[in-house]
């Protein structure tokens, strides 16, 4: 057994090159990621996705409204806004879609436009149907995804066809969309279930080859839909459900290139971020998301999971500007009315709050211990701390001190605010509360035992 | 300030904020092992002494103290002739 010696340095190692805390932490990657497919030995090279086009595309116009009550054009259009903001001017959100179906998409299509907004780009949503064609002309759209589902579930039990017949109307519907000079992007549903030998690869095959003498902007896309989160983002796992092996088939065997391949996941299994970001390291290029991962059941990828996971990869905003998410997160929250759990990653009220007495202790002590990484900087949300019993003095002392926005040798200690906690444990001991205590009540405490401090508080805000 | 007036003072502070008599403290005893102050009390208790002498202490200093004597001698330091 190899033997360990302490190394009892005088420094801190703080290991910044991974953890730089100005953005959240890289990722970085020594070897390559080794599969077997078919017998033969295969990797991948994740170090590439740092230097590859990945992207995010958003779906929460269609997937993630058809869990929910519609937006209305103007809530529409002003996310639509956001998500332009958020991603920045290299397009990290590409593309998003929209449904065609009622007046009201249409609409917000329109008012989207007259934005004059560079990304996202905006593509549509149709079922496999020639006549929804006149639907995306109509709109002017370059691109729209076609529904193309590829498991027997589907193909058999909900569409009642024979896989052959499944495929000539697919195959039907994409020679439409060529024929008018729209880009099909072919949404192989529950692609993680299917029969990938008996009808996934030929499927993709014959669309490759329809495609293939195309100019670049009519070649076909292809994205695969997790529908059920099945999809196991860990090598040596058998198909339907291994990604890697099924991302490597549509590169290698199908000749769909990265820029022209999109995974579309759901959480069912509590896998729907990691599959994303895994999704991107095996070799494509898009991965299809939500705000707040709402969609469908359990839901869709996180768009602002993925952000993060984007900075992490690339080891830079790349023009990205997180502070919208918190924008949007208010929005959602204030103007559409939308609950966000409050222990949601990023987003929800408490995501960067603690509780517990030792934590709030080294939240004083260097913020940097219990804090991911600078939210105040990056998404313009201070860590804080919420008053319990288990909240201690130090919990006190911190939440006192970021309410008077106190720093550095003005911040009172906890000797000095031991009445506050006195107090708060009193609310425990003798009054049997069982909640936590709110900002109002703090804030009252803060009144009576700094009325001076208090007093300059309330002048400067 | 002398030590003999410092011992005075923390002593009697101690047995008001730990509900104690002042016969009963004795510099060799620890405020939480021997006196009963939990980690509240314990601050509470350096709160009183900031008081007592009108002093703004350094918490991690201060928090650092744990005996009766070694209050004394720490105020000592602090509070010279």
């Amino acid at each position: 057994m190899k033997s360990y010696p302490l190394s009892n340095v005088t420094e801190p190692n703080l290991i910044k090159e991974i953890f730089p805390y100005s953005l959240p932490p890289f990722i970085r990657f020594e070897n390559n990621i080794k599969e077997t497919i078919d017998g033969i030995d295969v990797e991948f090279n994740p170090g590439q996705v740092k230097k590859r086009d990945i992207h995010i595309t958003d779906t929460t116009f269609r997937d993630g409204q058809q869990a929910r009550p519609p937006y209305t054009k103007q809530q529409m259009i002003k996310i639509y806004e956001m998500l332009s903001r958020l991603g920045g001017p290299n397009g990290v959100i590409r593309q998003t879609e929209f449904f065609l179906y009622t007046i009201n998409d249409r609409e917000t299509i329109e008012g989207c436009r007259e934005l004059g907004l560079k990304y996202p780009e905006i593509t549509g949503w149709i079922r496999a149907n020639k006549g929804d064609f006149r639907l995306v002309k109509e709109m002017g759209l370059s691109e729209t995804g076609m529904l193309t589902s590829s498991s027997d579930y589907h193909i058999f039990h909900k569409q009642k066809q024979t896989r052959q017949e499944a495929m000539d109307q697919y195959i039907e519907v994409v020679e439409a969309a060529l024929e008018s000079g729209i880009r099909p992007r072919c949404h192989l549903e529950d692609v993680t279930r299917a029969d990938i030998k008996g009808f996934v690869l030929p499927f993709v095959q014959r669309l490759e080859k329809l495609t293939e003498n195309e100019p670049e902007h009519l070649k076909v896309k292809i994205r695969l839909c997790d529908t059920m989160g099945f999809g196991i983002p860990f090598p040596g796992v058998g198909e339907p459900r291994s990604i890697p092996k099924l991302i490597w088939r549509m590169k290698e065997e199908c000749g769909i290139s990265e820029d022209r391949l999109e995974w579309h996941g759901h959480n069912d299994f509590h896998k729907v971020n990691v599959n994303g970001i895994c999704a991107w390291i095996y070799g494509l290029n898009a991965v299809n998301t939500t705000l707040f991962g709402f969609g469908e059941r359990t839901g869709n990828p996180p768009l602002e999971g993925s952000i993060i996971d984007y900075i992490s990869l690339k080891q830079d905003l790349m023009g990205i500007d997180l502070s919208v998410i918190t924008e949007l997160t208010d929005y959602f929250e204030k103007e559409i009315g939308a609950h966000i759990p409050s222990n949601y990653p990023f987003v929800g009220r408490n995501f960067n709050t603690t509780r517990a007495g030792i934590h709030a202790g080294g939240l004083r002590r260097n913020e940097e211990i219990y804090n991911i990484f600078d939210t105040t900087k990056l998404l313009n949300r201070p860590p804080r701390v919420a008053i319990t019993d288990k909240s201690g003095t130090d919990g006190v002392a911190l939440w006192v001190n970021s309410f008077l926005g106190l720093q550095g040798d003005e911040q009172l200690t906890v000797m000095k605010v031991a009445k506050i906690q006195r107090w708060v444990m009193d609310q425990y001991d003798k009054e049997g509360r069982l909640t936590a205590i709110s900002d109002d009540e703090l804030e009252e405490q803060v009144k009576i035992n700094f009325p001076e401090l208090y007093r300059q508080y309330k002048a400067k805000n | 300030m002398e030590r003999e007036k410092i011992a005075q003072s923390v002593i009697a502070v101690t047995a008001r904020e730990l509900n104690k008599n002042t016969d009963q403290i004795k510099e060799e005893h620890h405020f939480a092992y021997d006196l009963g102050a939990d980690s509240l009390k314990s601050i509470e208790l350096v709160a009183a002494f900031e008081e007592e002498f009108d002093l703004d202490l350094d918490e991690e200093q201060a928090l650092k103290v744990q005996t009766v004597g070694g209050a004394i001698d720490f105020f000592s330091k602090l509070l010279p002739d």
